[in-house]
């Protein structure tokens, strides 16, 4: 086990090593730059401002540079803002996951209820209904979801600000966010549910006359987690990192929009910074989520 | 089981009801010392030297003010300063301070300040985009490629007791005035500018938060700054007029989805709001709604041609034939259709590069084409294209093939409204859109054939639109006199523009500016389209909020009449 994780983390820095590796090339690769604006800037301001950013340098050099302060902990400072980028994540990470984290929880929560009410109920009015809706949502994109929440429930009914001068409210956004993944979980819960009561075992446990919420919980769910697990890792690193168009419709600042403003305004540095930032927790999740596994299911060797 | 399930149930349910208790507040009536607004998304600064768009230039001329400032009626007023002379010749201003002007944070605010921001405002360390203003001083610091890099000694001077500024400048400058009341030209606060740029790469580092170290000198200060969701301002009890500021908080939404902002207007979560989204903006155009207000811009939207482009040799046309051609395509744009169904919101259709407005006083702009009669101008354009050799059926289709790209980003109804004007006559127009930063970087590099362009004045004088076409202008998307091996002989202009910029006589100034102006429209590479004009909404109960002719809006005299 342990030599497992540390083959892992290893396997996951050189990813990382990769990732950075591609994003440098693709975001110097594709045309335009960090200081074109509208009105043109003077040729001497350009210069000044590429000695200070070190964007006068050949592109290996500013390469290396640019990663070895980032181990040392400084990913440098915005091109368009001059901000600091570490103040950047520390500020607009720490809502994306709030979001994310909440809406994957209550993607969780309810589907594996709904898909566990729907085996255990095949065929009967509450299945049908439940597979219906969830068959519905997963056809309606985040986005679609989100504008139609805040036109009900901010336009229509009054009861939520759209925006409002103080905080913001994250109970729409992360019902917009929780929808898709939560009508996943669900029927992924239904059909490996139905596979897990199938199984040889829980007529076992059954025959031994074990309580029926023990079987369903102890033999059957458990069982059945398995494959939602594997859905569930990457779904809350996509969750938190691919907010960005709900955030916008629910003006929240969070992690999402500074990723996708980056790379309108080819703020170089601000892209290698959020882009390494995600992909580390895209590893951390797919890692975390292959140790889980382990502990739900022992059977299943890590090598 | 039936209980097990109820229970589950329960645990869906749950989540639901929590969306009820989170909004459980009801919509308050409006308070009437706080007004919310919505302008654009995150400006790139608030940093006076390096804010370069008109949101983040709106919360600055609320909450810093120059030497100069704004009144009601949209002219130039002492700011900071409470009277200043000119010399005889125009060269020297001496501006007198108001006495016990303060910053934010209670410290006095002297010449000294004006001094050291100016200086540093200009100074290439600082690489403010509109550093170029400064040039008009005296004693400019140039490095060794003529390009301006800072003010040298004795531009700006201030009294020993700090309540006089002496500013000399280069040659006498009808605009500058005008400038002072511009944000580059705003004073910022030197303890917290230079603490907060220990490395010298973060001369803005003191802007990007609000915190102590924003310390500003108008009527607002900045107390909050949640990035990309809000930004808010409430009064300064240091600024002069502090006892006339009724609305004491000023609430900014920051989004980039205008129909998010759009939403917040109508649930009545914004009082203000600019950027209307183009489907809303006609609704209202329509209904006549009383809460939308449209006021003239100076800046003149209009298509470049690449005076360099090889779909001339492409088309067997020289340098001569070269212009007819484009003054044909000039001719074949309804600019009145434009206008009046698309762009919707006050827009003149243009003849003149120069925009309507931009008068500093005296400068008339002139008729390069008459805009009202649109089939006569279509019949001229065919007359025009015939006389170079083009040849047309009886129904006035081309038979020759002309066919060519034109460059943009976004404005899709616009410019497909241009491609069916010339494709009336048989010319085959392909929109090529671009991604912003890539349609930028292609016009800068005149990899174009047409491109669609707008210029918004900068201030009221037309010098500040011709010099984008002088040779070495980074603006000069026509690429004037750039190609050796064309006939057009440039340096005329450039002269002509040095000229204007030293010219002493204004009579003179306003015949050479007409003459620059000539000269341009006489190549037919700029094909103006129409004079912009800038919708906004404000909800009936706001009163006195006022603007000026850059689009600047002025909340700190409005007043809220509660229900």
């Amino acid at each position: 086990m342990v030599k497992y994780v540390v083959k892992r983390i290893f396997l996951a820095i050189l990813t990382v090593i990769v990732i950075s590796m591609i994003t440098f090339l693709a975001m110097n690769a594709i045309p335009g730059g960090p200081f074109n604006k509208e009105k043109a800037t003077s040729p001497a301001v350009i210069a000044a401002l590429e000695t200070r950013y070190n964007l006068d340098k050949p592109l290996p050099q500013q390469y290396l540079l640019y990663m070895n302060n980032l181990i040392h902990g400084d990913p440098g400072v915005s091109l368009k803002t001059g901000r600091n980028i570490s103040d950047i994540i520390a500020e607009s990470f720490p809502i994306s996951a709030k979001l994310g984290l909440s809406a994957s929880l209550f993607a969780v929560a309810i589907g594996l209820v709904l898909g566990s009410i729907a085996a255990l109920m095949r065929n009967k009015l509450p299945d049908r209904l439940i597979i219906f809706f969830t068959t519905l949502i997963t056809a309606i994109p985040a986005f679609v979801l989100a504008t139609l929440l805040l036109y009900t429930f901010g336009i229509r009914l009054g009861i939520v600000h759209v925006w409002s001068p103080g905080k913001s409210n994250i109970v729409l956004p992360v019902i917009a966010l929780a929808c898709y993944p939560m009508a996943y979980v669900t029927r992924l819960t239904k059909t490996s549910m139905l596979d897990a009561l199938n199984q040889d075992y829980i007529r076992t446990a059954k025959a031994k006359g074990v309580g029926n919420t023990k079987v369903i919980f102890k033999h059957g769910l458990r069982n059945a987690l398995i494959p939602v697990i594997t859905y569930v890792g990457p779904m809350i690193a996509y969750i938190i990192t691919g907010s960005m168009v709900v955030e916008s419709i629910f003006t929240i600042g969070g992690l999402g929009s500074k990723f996708i403003n980056a790379i309108t305004n080819r703020d170089y540095t601000l892209i290698m910074a959020t882009t390494i930032f995600l992909a580390v927790i895209m590893v951390i999740a797919n890692l975390i989520t292959d140790i889980v596994y382990k502990l739900v299911d022992p059977r299943i060797t890590l090598e | 089981m039936k209980k097990l399930i109820a229970v589950m149930l329960i645990i869906v349910t749950l989540p639901v009801l929590a969306v009820c208790s989170g909004c459980s507040h009801t919509r308050s009536k409006t308070d009437p010392t706080m007004l919310n607004i919505y302008l654009a998304s995150e400006p790139n600064s608030l940093d006076p030297a390096l804010t370069i768009a008109n949101d983040g230039m709106i919360m600055l001329a609320n909450s810093f003010e120059g030497l100069m400032t704004y009144d009601k009626d949209g002219s130039v007023i002492p700011g900071c300063a409470e009277s200043y002379t000119v010399s005889d010749d125009g060269l020297v201003y001496t501006f007198t301070l108001r006495d016990n002007l303060k910053w934010s944070n209670g410290a006095p605010l002297d010449a000294n300040d004006f001094v050291y921001s100016w200086t540093r405002a200009a100074d290439i360390d600082t690489a403010a985009d509109y550093s170029y203003l400064y040039e008009i001083l005296a004693n400019g610091r140039y490095d060794s490629n003529g390009y301006f890099i800072g003010l040298g000694d004795g531009a700006v001077v201030a009294s020993d007791n700090g309540k006089t500024l002496t500013v000399t400048l280069k040659a006498p400058c009808p605009y500058f005035i005008d400038l002072c009341a511009f944000s580059v030209f705003f004073p910022v606060y030197e303890p917290v500018v230079t603490a907060n740029n220990p490395d010298g790469i973060t001369p803005g580092g003191w802007a990007v938060d609000a915190n102590e170290n924003y310390v500003s000198n108008g009527a607002y200060k900045l107390q909050a700054w949640d990035h990309d969701s809000r930004i808010t301002y409430v009064a300064n009890e240091n600024w002069r007029n502090a006892d006339k500021v009724s609305v004491t908080t000023l609430n900014y939404m920051l989004t980039t989805d205008q129909t998010a902002a759009y939403a917040a207007y109508t649930a009545g979560d914004l009082d203000f709001m600019q950027n209307l989204p183009a489907d809303d903006l006609s609704i209202m155009i329509k209904d006549k709604d009383p809460e939308l207000h449209i006021v003239p811009q100076l800046a003149t939207y209009y298509v470049s041609l690449n005076y360099n482009s090889k779909l001339y040799d492409k088309l067997g046309l020289d340098e001569e034939q070269a212009k007819v051609f484009r003054h044909a395509l000039c001719l074949l744009i309804d600019r009145k259709f434009i206008v009046e169904s698309i762009t919707q919101s006050g827009q003149i259709p243009a003849n003149s590069i120069i925009p309507v407005g931009a008068s500093n006083g005296t400068f008339k702009t002139t008729d390069y084409f008459p805009v009202d009669d649109y089939e006569a101008n279509v019949a001229e354009a065919i007359e025009l294209l015939k006389s170079i050799g083009f040849k047309f059926d009886d129904n006035n289709k081309l038979i020759d093939n002309i066919s060519f790209d034109f460059a943009c980003s976004g404005n899709n109804l616009l410019v497909e409204s241009i491609q069916s004007d010339f494709a009336s006559i048989g010319i085959n127009m392909t929109i090529d859109q671009q991604e912003w930063n890539v349609f930028i970087e292609n016009k800068r590099k005149g990899d174009f054939d047409l491109a669609y362009n707008a210029w918004g004045m900068d201030y009221d004088d037309p010098i500040n639109m011709l010099e984008l076409w002088s040779t070495n202008s980074g603006n000069n998307d026509a690429k004037f006199g750039r190609d050796p091996d064309k006939n057009l002989d440039w340096t005329v202009y450039d002269r002509l523009i040095e000229e204007i910029r030293s010219c002493t006589d204004k009579t003179a100034r306003d015949e050479m500016m007409h003459q620059a102006e000539d000269m341009l429209m006489d190549t037919w590479c700029l094909i103006p389209v129409y004079y912009s004009a800038k919708p906004y909404a404000m909800k009936e109960y706001v009163d006195g909020v006022f603007d000026n002719v850059l689009s600047t809006v002025f909340f700190y005299y409005a007043t809220i009449n509660a229900e």
